[in-house]
C-alpha cells in the first residue's frame, strides 16, 4: 500500500478526531493560542527595539544632545551651534530640533513635537507628505505634520486641532515615514515650538541637533569632532549615532522587554506541557482503541503518525490562531513606546507570526514524541486488557 | 503487499484453514508461570463455521487472539490462511491481519469519533484502493449486514445490535479468508442475539464465509457446523453439529 495513501488515512483520521472532540480541542487550541499570542507580541515588541537601537552599515544619523542630560525638557542648546556643526568636515546637513514631550517618563502614549525649520524641512521631507499638506503645513506658524502612528492613535486627520504638553497646534496633514522616531511626532515650525516653550526667554534654544554624515564610515570622527568643538563651551554637547541615542534613553525598556521575553519563552513551554498532556490524557482513555486498530492491522508507524499528527494539527491550528490575533491586535493598536523623547515602534510582523507558528508546531510535536512511541509499542492484548 | 509471502510457502487454496500443532500459551504472573493453553492440536477446513465454548477462562480469548494474530503462542506450531504465524515479525503479522482476518469483539470497538460508515472504511485505509473502490465495499458491507440506513450515525447513536452489525461490517469489508468473534451475542439481549446468530449464518451459508465464534450460550453454539469444547486451557470436546 502506498505511503502517501496511508498518511492521508491517518491526517483523515486526526482531523476527524479533532473535530469531533469538540470541547477538548478548543480547550488545548486556546491554551496554545493564548501562549503564542504572548510571544509574538512580546517578539514584535523585541524586534522594534532592536530595529530602533542596533547599529546598521548604512547608518548616517547622529543626534548631537547636551552633554550629560537625558531628556528634552533639560537638553538646552543654542540654536546657533547649527552653522558651527556645519561647518565640520564630513557633515552634509544639520537640522536643529526642538523636542516637547507630553511625558518624559516611559510610556505608551506621548506625543513629541519636534521643532524644524520650515523650508529646510519641506526640501528633506519632500517625498513624505503630499505637495498641498506640505504646502498648507509652511502657510501655517502653527501647524503640525503629524505621523501616522500619532494620527491613528489620537484619531487625528488634516484639519483637526489638537493639544499636547500644552502646544495647540493645527493638523496640516499627516506624514509617512518607516522611521520610528517620525511615527509618534508631530512636526512643527521651530520658531512656533521655540515660541510656545519660551519661559522666560528660552527663544533660540534647541533640545538637539539631528546630523547627516556624508559618509557611514565618519560616524565617530564627525561626532568626536563636534563634541570638541563645544568641549569648552557654555552648552557641552555629547554626540552619538541615532541608534546609540536611543538605545541608551531605552535601556530600562530594553531590559523590561528582555523579562518580557522570558515571559513569553516559558508561555512556549506551556504550550510544550499542555498538548504533551492533551495527548497522554487521550491516549490514556484510547489504549483500547489502539489496540483495536492494530487489530485490524495498524501497525506502530501507522499510530505513531497518528498521534504526531493529531499534535501536530492542535500546535499548528492553535499557533495560527494566536500568532494572527497577535499580527492583528500589533496592527490594530499601533502602539510606540517612548521615553525620553525616543520611540521605539511596535510594528506587526509576517516573520514573527511565521516564526511563532513553527515554534508551536515543533513544541507540539516534541511534546507528541513520546506518546506516540508508547502507542507504537503498545501490545495488542494489554491494551484490551486495560 | 504481503511481503511476507518470499519467507514462508503458501498455501492458499488448501482445504485447511487452521493448523495447530502442540500449541501452548503461558503468562507469567507474579513469578509464576501459568498455562492458559496446553498442547492444543485442532485443525479446521477453509468454509467452516466453528463454535468455541468452555467455561470462563477456560482460555477460549487466548485461543483466539493467536488465530488472530494479535498474541503469540510460547510453543507450538501455527499456519492460519498458510501462513505460518510464528515467523512473521511484529510488522509482518500486522499487515497479514489486514488482509487474512476479520475480528469481533464482544464489546463492539468501534470508535466512537467516526459514524458506522468510517468505521467501517477504516480497515481499508491498509489497502491500496481508490476511494470510489472504498465506497464500493464499504456500501456493500454495510448493505450485508442490513444497515445501510444507519451509515451516518455515530455508535451512540445505535442499538447494541446495530453496533455490532457495523462491527461485524468492518470484519468482512476487507474480504478476509476467517472471520473470528468473541461472544459476539454476549452483551446483546435475545432479540438482538437472534439476529446476529441470524447473520453470522448468513454470511456463513451464502459468502461461504469461515467463521471461528467463542460462545458459551449452547443455543447459539447450534448455528455452527463443529463445537470444539475448552477446559482449563485443554481441548476436551471435538465434536460435529447436528442441526
Ligand atoms: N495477558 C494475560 N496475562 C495474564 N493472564 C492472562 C492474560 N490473558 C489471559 N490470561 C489468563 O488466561 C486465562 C484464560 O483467559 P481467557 O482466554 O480470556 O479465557 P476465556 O475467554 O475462556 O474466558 C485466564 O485465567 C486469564 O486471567
Ligand atoms: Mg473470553
Amino acid at each position: 500500500m502506498s505511503r502517501a495513501q496511508s498518511i492521508m488515512g491517518m491526517a483523515t483520521l486526526a482531523l476527524r478526531g479533532m473535530k469531533r472532540r469538540p470541547t477538548r480541542s478548543a480547550l488545548v487550541l486556546a491554551g496554545v493560542a493564548v501562549a503564542v499570542f504572548l510571544f509574538c507580541t512580546v517578539d514584535a515588541m523585541r524586534s522594534g527595539v532592536e530595529r530602533a537601537t542596533q547599529k546598521s552599515a548604512g547608518e548616517t544619523a547622529l543626534i548631537v544632545y547636551r552633554q550629560n542630560r537625558f531628556c528634552p525638557f533639560t537638553s538646552q542648546l543654542p540654536q546657533s551651534y547649527e552653522s558651527a556643526i556645519a561647518k565640520i568636515p564630513g557633515v552634509a546637513s544639520v537640522t536643529p530640533v526642538k523636542i516637547v514631550v507630553s511625558n518624559c517618563r516611559a510610556s505608551l502614549d506621548v506625543v513629541t513635537f519636534r521643532g524644524v525649520p520650515p523650508q529646510e524641512f519641506a526640501v528633506t521631507h519632500s517625498g513624505s507628505a503630499s505637495a498641498q499638506d506640505m504646502q498648507s503645513w509652511l502657510s501655517r506658524g502653527d501647524s503640525a505634520l503629524i505621523g501616522r502612528e500619532l494620527a491613528q492613535r489620537r484619531r487625528l486627520k488634516a484639519g483637526d486641532r489638537f493639544t499636547a504638553a500644552g502646544v495647540d497646534a493645527f493638523v496640516a496633514g499627516i506624514i509617512e515615514s518607516d522611521l520610528p522616531q517620525d511615527q509618534s511626532s508631530a512636526f512643527v515650525h521651530l520658531s512656533f515650538l521655540q515660541e510656545q516653550a519660551k519661559r522666560g526667554g528660552t527663544g533660540g534654544v534647541v533640545t538637539q541637533f539631528d546630523v547627516r554624515v556624508s559618509d557611514p564610515a565618519q560616524m565617530d570622527s564627525v561626532a568626536q569632532a563636534i563634541d570638541e568643538r563645544f568641549a569648552k563651551d557654555q552648552s557641552p554637547t555629547t554626540t552619538r549615532a541615532e541608534t546609540a541615542h536611543v538605545a541608551r534613553a531605552a535601556t530600562d525598556v530594553i531590559v523590561l522587554v528582555g523579562f518580557a521575553q522570558a515571559l513569553g519563552i516559558a508561555a512556549l513551554v506551556a504550550v510544550f506541557a499542555l498538548v504533551a498532556n492533551a495527548i497522554v490524557l487521550s491516549m490514556r482513555s484510547r489504549e483500547k482503541e489502539i489496540s483495536v486498530l492494530q487489530t485490524l492491522g495498524f501497525r506502530g508507524v501507522h499510530l505513531a503518525t497518528l498521534v504526531l499528527l493529531e499534535a501536530l494539527l492542535l500546535g499548528g491550528v492553535g499557533g495560527m490562531i494566536g500568532a494572527g490575533a497577535s499580527y492583528a491586535a500589533v496592527s490594530l493598536a499601533r502602539t510606540a513606546m517612548t521615553m525620553e523623547g525616543v520611540s521605539i515602534a511596535i510594528a506587526p510582523s509576517f516573520a514573527i507570526a511565521l516564526i511563532g507558528v513553527a515554534i508551536a508546531i515543533g513544541l507540539s510535536v516534541l511534546a507528541g514524541i513520546v506518546p506516540a512511541i508508547i502507542a507504537a509499542r503498545q501490545t495488542i492484548v494489554a491494551g484490551f486488557r486495560s | 503487499m504481503q511481503n511476507t509471502n518470499a519467507t514462508t510457502p503458501q498455501i492458499h487454496g488448501s482445504s485447511d484453514i487452521i493448523v495447530c500443532d502442540n500449541l501452548e500459551k503461558h503468562y507469567s504472573r507474579g513469578g509464576e508461570t501459568v498455562r492458559v493453553l496446553e498442547s492444543i492440536d485442532l485443525t479446521l477446513a477453509r468454509g467452516a463455521f466453528v463454535a468455541l465454548m468452555g467455561p470462563s477462562g477456560s482460555g477460549k480469548t487466548t485461543l483466539l487472539n493467536l488465530f488472530a494474530g494479535i498474541d503469540r503462542p510460547t510453543a507450538g506450531t501455527l499456519m492460519v490462511d498458510g501462513q505460518d504465524l510464528t515467523k512473521l515479525s511484529r510488522a509482518q503479522l500486522a499487515q497479514w491481519r489486514a488482509t487474512s482476518v476479520g475480528y469481533v469483539f464482544q464489546l463492539y470497538h468501534l470508535v466512537p469519533v467516526l459514524t458506522a460508515y468510517e468505521n467501517v472504511e477504516l480497515p481499508l485505509y491498509l489497502h491500496e484502493l481508490s476511494r470510489a473502490q472504498r465506497h464500493e465495499r464499504v456500501s456493500e458491507a454495510l448493505e450485508a449486514v442490513g444497515i445501510s440506513d444507519r451509515h451516518a450515525h455515530y455508535p451512540r447513536q445505535l442499538s447494541g445490535g446495530q453496533e455490532q452489525r457495523v462491527a461485524i461490517a468492518r470484519a468482512i469489508v476487507t474480504r478476509p479468508a476467517l472471520l473470528l468473534a468473541d461472544e459476539p451475542t454476549g452483551d446483546l439481549d435475545r432479540v438482538a442475539a437472534a439476529s446476529i446468530m441470524q447473520l453470522l449464518s448468513q454470511l456463513h451459508s451464502e459468502r461461504g464465509q469461515t467463521i471461528v465464534m467463542v460462545t458459551h450460550d449452547p443455543s447459539t453454539a447450534t448455528h455452527a457446523q463443529r463445537l470444539v469444547r475448552l477446559d482449563k486451557g485443554q481441548l476436551v470436546e471435538d465434536v460435529a453439529v447436528l442441526s
